[in-house]
């Protein structure tokens, strides 16, 4: 292979990123916005879990038997990880309440369109 | 170990998810949330400093016990020092902080209770929510922690502005959501790359690993690093370019959610930039990145504010302007800045939030905040009109008042660090401030009153004029004793100029 | 080597999604990239990660933004 796995990954959250911001700047249906608002965060977060991965290791559960010196140098990073899950549920969760707002603008101005729902 | 640093976040959402419960039972949230809002201020008073470790996993250094058994690999090295649990560092600085946020939130959910027809347990739950959210981000001292609670405090303000029926508020929170959900994700992308380069997301441990050089505070990741936090920053307090849908939030709010708003994005202004001061002041570049914003916030908030026609917004573009002065002082560099920075933020809190509540009886008495179709509003209250007016004095930096204090430490931060061409950019802009506060003051008060303007509500609360003087009581304390304030703030602001007082 | 066919279906699959004018098959195809996101996490040795994105990329999203376009308008104008 020509990249190992930890750079493709992180090439792979850039690009998430990027497919995300052009399609919050540049779509104009407002669910295609949303949607692409939600890559941005998955970006952020693959990128985080990259941060931890470490090529060859092991799972960071630590089982009953297992040598410890051998776990700590084997284990993947845990740290990333516990804050991925929080950001997962608060990416959720924020996008809940902007599609909740969408509806609501939807009934008032009958579109889905940037251009006519938000501006002036 | 001290219980009453976490209490300072759990009251606050406590109150918010109990309110919540109380739905539609106007009385007893009346009651139970001006007794749980008394406890704001007064919390930080009665805490005394130190710093809490959740879960109580202290550093090895500091519990022997722990250490006892461990390997060298982990005591010997720079691990033992190492913070593994969420910290939340409560000194003279946050205390002052914290008592000022607190005031400010007791007496907007104070208003806010006796102005609205039937109060509210949503809208009480968005107040107390993004109060916890602040106060946490004052006080955490772990990188994470603080995107977590960014967000909340982005999403309490959205929830603030949707819950306000001013025409137009969804549109404006909705522009407010997915601009900030592109900003909060680069924000966390910075905190990934600093985690990535120190593996620490402790904001005390990274400066200890760039600092002892075990990772090379030259390297290229972390110049990008601070670029997107800085991002983050800009998004969070609007800076230029956030400054146009900042104010928008401000005047799609109501009056009392508007002065809490305000103290919301100042106190993540400060908690931030602070957070930046500490890790990359380092960097040449981080100064003067500081002070070019700041300088583009002050020049285009303040030019801005007075083209509105709208009474809120050009309120909200004074706030933003005003930023930029706390951002100057900031970017300075020197404990004299720092510290006279830090003193106009808490300054611009209160003003800014006596002027929202003081402009807000307006908006109280006639439901309309268009400059053009108000006017003559001095015989309805000219008490309220005194204050107002005092208000506007104390932004513009007039004598006894507190801003004068804290605008003049400014000016001889910039005289003492080498700018004073700071100082007279700083004076002019003072000028033009006080200017547009009386345009909007002749547009409201003085000038004859048209026709059509119906006045729906002859009274206004006694609480509201209550809550006017508890302001201009803070204003005149803090202008006559500026020590008060600034004793608080001396620590944080040598530290954070690298020991020079 | 299958973890490279997983970022090729998660960059594929959020551009389809993206390019869709039926907003109902955009929904739904917005399953596709979350799901391999969690198969990635689990490549990358964080299998809790790996639960929590299952559920929350494939299910949750996909069926709160399905929700929004039932209740306004199925198709892009």
């Amino acid at each position: 292979m020509i990249m190992d796995t930890q750079l493709a990954s992180l090439f792979t959250a850039g690009a998430l990123i990027i497919i995300g911001i052009f399609a919050a700047v540049f779509l104009d249906n407002l669910i295609k916005k949303v949607i692409g608002l939600a890559f941005i965060g998955d970006g952020a977060n693959l990128f985080l879990i990259a941060m931890g991965y470490k090529p060859g290791g092991i799972v960071y559960i630590y089982l009953p038997g297992m040598a410890r010196d051998w776990f700590a140098q084997n284990a993947a990073y845990p740290l990333p990880f516990a804050l991925v899950l929080t950001s997962i549920v608060i990416g959720a969760s924020t996008m809940a309440v902007m599609l909740g707002i969408i509806m609501v603008l939807y009934k008032k101005h009958g579109s889905l369109r940037a251009s006519k729902v938000l501006g002036e | 170990m001290n219980l009453l640093i976490p209490l300072m976040i759990i009251v606050p959402i406590i109150c918010a998810l109990f309110l919540n419960l109380l739905h539609k039972k106007d009385r007893t949230i009346k009651v139970i949330a001006i007794l749980l809002a008394l406890t704001l201020p007064l919390l930080p008073l009665l805490a005394s400093y130190g710093v809490h470790f959740f879960g109580g996993y202290e550093p090895l250094t500091q519990n022997p016990t722990l250490s006892a058994g461990l390997p060298s690999l982990i005591t010997g090295t720079a691990l033992n020092t190492f913070h593994p649990a969420i910290t939340y560092s409560f000194q003279e600085a946050q205390k002052l902080f914290l008592f000022i946020l607190g005031l400010v939130a007791f007496l907007a959910i104070l208003v806010s209770l006796f102005e609205t027809r039937r109060p509210s347990g949503v809208y009480g739950f968005m107040m107390f929510m993004g109060v916890a959210a602040v106060s946490a981000l004052i006080l955490t001292d772990d990188i994470f922690n603080f995107y977590v609670f960014f967000e909340i405090a982005a999403l309490a303000t959205v929830g603030v502005v949707l819950v306000s029926q001013v025409k137009g508020n969804y549109e404006t929170a909705l522009k407010y959501m997915i601009l900030g959900s592109i900003a909060s994700p680069l924000l966390l992308l910075g905190i990934a790359l600093l985690l990535g380069v120190t593996g620490n997301v402790n904001i005390t441990d990274i400066i200890a690993s760039l600092k002892s050089g075990v990772v090379d505070p030259q390297n290229p990741v972390i110049l990008m690093a601070c670029g997107l936090i800085v991002f983050g920053w800009l998004y969070g307090s609007g800076l230029p370019p956030f400054h146009t849908i900042k104010s928008a939030i401000y005047s799609k709010a109501l009056p009392h959610g508007a002065a809490l708003l305000q103290a919301f994005s100042v106190f993540t202004f400060i908690a931030l930039g602070i957070i930046i001061l500490r890790i990359f002041s380092y960097l040449p570049l981080s100064q003067m990145v500081i002070i070019g914003v700041s300088l583009l916030a002050m020049i285009l908030g303040i030019t801005m504010a007075i083209l509105q026609t709208d009474l809120k917004r050009m309120i909200g573009f004074l706030a933003v302007g005003e930023l930029g002065y706390i951002g100057l002082g900031l970017g300075l560099g020197t404990a004299l800045g720092i510290t006279a920075g830090l003193f106009q933020a808490v300054n611009e809190i209160v003003i800014t939030a006596f002027l929202f509540i003081g402009f807000g009886t307006i908006y109280y008495q006639t439901g309309e905040s268009d400059i053009r179709k108000l006017g003559g509003l001095m015989v309805q209250n000219s008490k309220v009109a005194l204050l107002v007016l005092l208000a506007g004095f104390a932004m513009a930096g007039v004598p006894p008042l507190n801003a004068f204090q804290s605008k003049l430490l400014l000016i001889q931060a910039s005289i003492q660090a080498g700018l004073p061409e700071l100082g007279v950019i700083m004076i002019l802009l003072s000028i033009v401030t006080f200017m547009t506060f009386m345009k909007a003051f002749h547009a409201v008060y003085m000038k004859p009153r048209p026709l059509d303007l119906e006045i729906k509500n002859d009274k206004i609360p006694r609480v509201t004029i209550l809550a006017l003087f508890i302001f201009l009581i803070v204003c005149l304390v803090l202008g006559l004793f500026p020590q008060v304030a600034t004793d608080f703030l001396q620590g944080i602001s040598t530290s954070l100029a690298g020991g020079i007082p | 080597m299958i973890e490279y066919v997983l970022m090729i279906i998660i960059i594929l699959g959020s551009i389809l999604s993206l390019m869709q004018r039926d907003l109902l098959k955009a929904a739904i195809l917005t399953g596709i990239p979350g799901a391999a996101l969690a198969f990635l996490y689990q490549y990358l040795l964080a299998p809790d990660v790996a639960l929590t994105q299952a559920i929350v990329g494939s299910a949750i999203v996909p069926v709160f933004i399905a929700l929004a376009v039932y209740k306004t308008r199925r198709v892009e104008d």
